[in-house]
């Protein structure tokens, strides 16, 4: 007798239920990922015209939300408890928006 | 409240059917299901057995997150309409039931199995307070009710990826200082489809009912893997 092929559900990430109750780690790893292949987009812009102020804040940002999300990585890597893995996503976006206020709002050219 | 329960049987199209239950204090996922059972569709399927939180049969996904249906109160949810599927990535039998077969087979394939050394066995001598016991402790309630399996990305998108249960399991063996199978795990431990293949999501941990970090289980055995590579 032929086998049945064996059916398996995956989550819909086109509909409102598959992101529905995506935990925090997610939204890091995703927002990490999503960063670096935005910054090569706008690297590519920078080096076109590095005074263009928009695309300075931009890279700034994407820079800082790359960076600190990959130490919240790093430092879970190194035994830090993954239960504290949210406390370190906010802790890396606070970080991240106190850095790029501090470096932006410092006239420095 | 209104339960949209996902179905499916063998040769018939999946649909999501719609059950009006009447909300009582203190219901649960599992309560308002039995009662839909019971009243309006005695051709609903889905698992339990404890109903008390121990065994981890009821585990289905409801409002998007995997959870155990006995334990999860409607008021809890916060919604007047509750949504229930099976748990993902694991061949669907009927309704919400699921085959659970690959939790097992994905431990037997990575050597999950305690390996004694050879010659007469001896009594343990692991103290209760002994470092490798509360190392260990953490990680080995697990009950295998698949959630982790469910809400892991990797175990959708690869079918090697043993899965946080099967790679939490062999934490406990590889930590474990009776146990002589670590160089037979080695090789699949080091694997391109298993340690390194883990995203750090912590979607295991934030599912699991029993409160195990699978995730931190994961970090363990590479730092374990790291510090053999270079000492």
């Amino acid at each position: 007798m032929a086998k049945r092929p064996r059916r398996i559900l995956r989550r819909r990430w086109a509909t409102t239920e598959g992101w529905r109750a995506t935990p925090a780690g997610m939204w890091a790893w995703l927002a990490q990922r999503a960063a670096a292949v935005a910054l090569l987009a706008v690297i590519v812009l920078h080096l076109r015209n590095p005074f263009w102020r928009p695309v300075q804040a931009t890279l700034l940002a994407l820079v800082l939300l790359h960076g600190l999300l990959g130490v919240r990585a790093i430092v879970l890597d190194f035994g830090l408890p993954v239960r504290w893995h949210r406390a370190l996503l906010a802790g890396a976006l606070a970080l991240g928006v106190m850095a790029f206020a501090a470096v932006w709002g410092w006239r420095w050219y | 409240m209104v339960l949209k329960v996902f179905r499916w049987a063998p040769g018939f199209r999946e649909r999501i059917q719609r059950f009006w239950v009447p909300a009582k204090e203190g219901m649960t996922v599992l309560d308002a299901l039995v009662d839909a059972q019971r009243r309006l569709d005695p051709t609903l399927a889905f698992r339990y057995a404890c109903r008390v939180g121990m065994c981890g049969s009821c585990a289905m996904v409801v409002n998007g997150k995997e959870r155990w249906a006995c334990r999860t109160l409607l008021k809890t949810l916060k919604s007047g309409i509750v949504t229930v599927r099976p748990l993902y990535h694991f061949p669907l039998v009927r309704d919400l039931v699921v085959d659970m077969a690959p939790l097992a087979e994905q431990t037997a394939r990575v050597g999950g199995a305690f390996v004694p050394a050879a010659g007469p066995p001896t009594a343990a001598r692991i103290g209760r307070d002994a470092a490798e016991r509360r190392h260990i402790d953490p990680a080995i309630e697990c009950i295998g009710c698949g959630m982790c399996m469910s809400a892991c990305t990797m175990v959708a998108n690869d079918a090697r990826f043993p899965g946080p249960a099967a790679l939490n399991r062999l934490f406990t063996l590889e930590e474990d200082s009776r146990d002589v199978g670590h160089a037979g795990r080695a090789a699949v431990l080091l694997s391109e489809d298993a340690l390194t293949r883990c995203h750090t999501q912590a979607n295991c941990t934030e599912v699991c009912p029993m409160e195990i970090s699978p995730t931190q289980s994961i970090l363990a055995l590479r730092r374990r893997a790291a510090r053999r590579l270079f000492f």
